[in-house]
């Protein structure tokens, strides 16, 4: 995309940083170990790698969804942009045990603010993948989006560019 | 157009199923809803569908209205009857 065609795109349209909510390698979504995400079935994103076992807020967000299994969470940020955490590659089977939610449906967060604790450890050795994707589950409300991190990340850092429809 | 199905795989109605579900449900024009417990979400929303948190042996009724009802209920209905396999 030229310079000038993504100039007028931003002005068209408003865009809304996804920071890191984990430290770690990031990665483009199509490089998760598991068809469903890398084949962006629940929506674009990208993923994480992490090196520690903390998730903060990526963006001022409410909380849409505690898994039961406090594996995943879900969250609604700016322009209602909603936002799938997924810690590790089929760890519904884990069925809890390692992960500690923190914060509770309905909740109101600020960027930074500590999601949920895992033992990085239990999870390495017990899910098919400790990648985490970080997925959009409502793409119609995208117009474009660029990954703008690469590389090692610390939880904070710039992630995803996300122009939104609205 | 509705009909009531029994979720049957291990994991219950988690990411990977609503991603299919959804994906299904959006090849229809129909309005589709889900019900479990009283409380109705949007079929065609992976994050509503999620919030429902529904286990296995769950029930559901799927509710679909417009012209392809029929086909979206029958085609969904099939779908979780087969485990979210495609």
């Amino acid at each position: 995309m030229s310079l000038l065609s993504k100039l007028f795109s931003k002005s068209a349209a408003d865009s809304v940083a996804v920071f890191a909510p984990l430290s770690g390698r990031i990665l483009p979504i199509t490089e998760v170990p598991d068809d469903v995400f890398a084949g962006k079935m629940l929506g674009d994103g990208f993923a994480i790698e992490p090196t520690e076992g903390r998730v903060l807020a990526p963006f001022d967000c409410e909380v849409v969804q505690v898994f039961r299994t406090g594996h995943a969470i879900g969250l609604r940020g700016p322009g209602g942009l909603e936002l799938l955490i997924h810690i590790g590659i089929d760890t519904v089977k884990m069925a809890g045990e390692g992960f500690s939610p923190k914060v509770s449906e309905g909740q109101k967060l600020k960027k930074g603010d500590l999601v949920l604790e895992f033992d990085l450890a239990l999870v390495k050795s017990k899910a098919k993948s400790i990648i985490t994707p970080v997925v959009i589950t409502n793409m119609y409300a995208v117009k474009s989006l660029e990954l703008v991190g690469s590389g090692a990340v610390r939880s904070g850092d710039p992630a995803l560019n996300v122009s939104s429809n609205h | 157009m509705e009909k009531t199905v029994r979720i049957l795989n291990e994991e219950g109605f988690h990411a990977r199923p609503a991603g299919v579900f959804v994906k299904k449900a959006s090849e229809f024009k129909a309005t589709i809803e889900v019900r479990s417990n009283g409380i109705s979400k949007n079929g065609k929303s992976i994050m509503a569908l999620m919030s429902l948190g529904l286990a296995k042996d769950a029930e559901i009724t799927i509710v679909a209205t417009g012209a392809d009802e029929n086909a979206a209920v029958e085609a969904l209905t099939a779908l979780v009857a087969n485990k979210f396999q495609i």
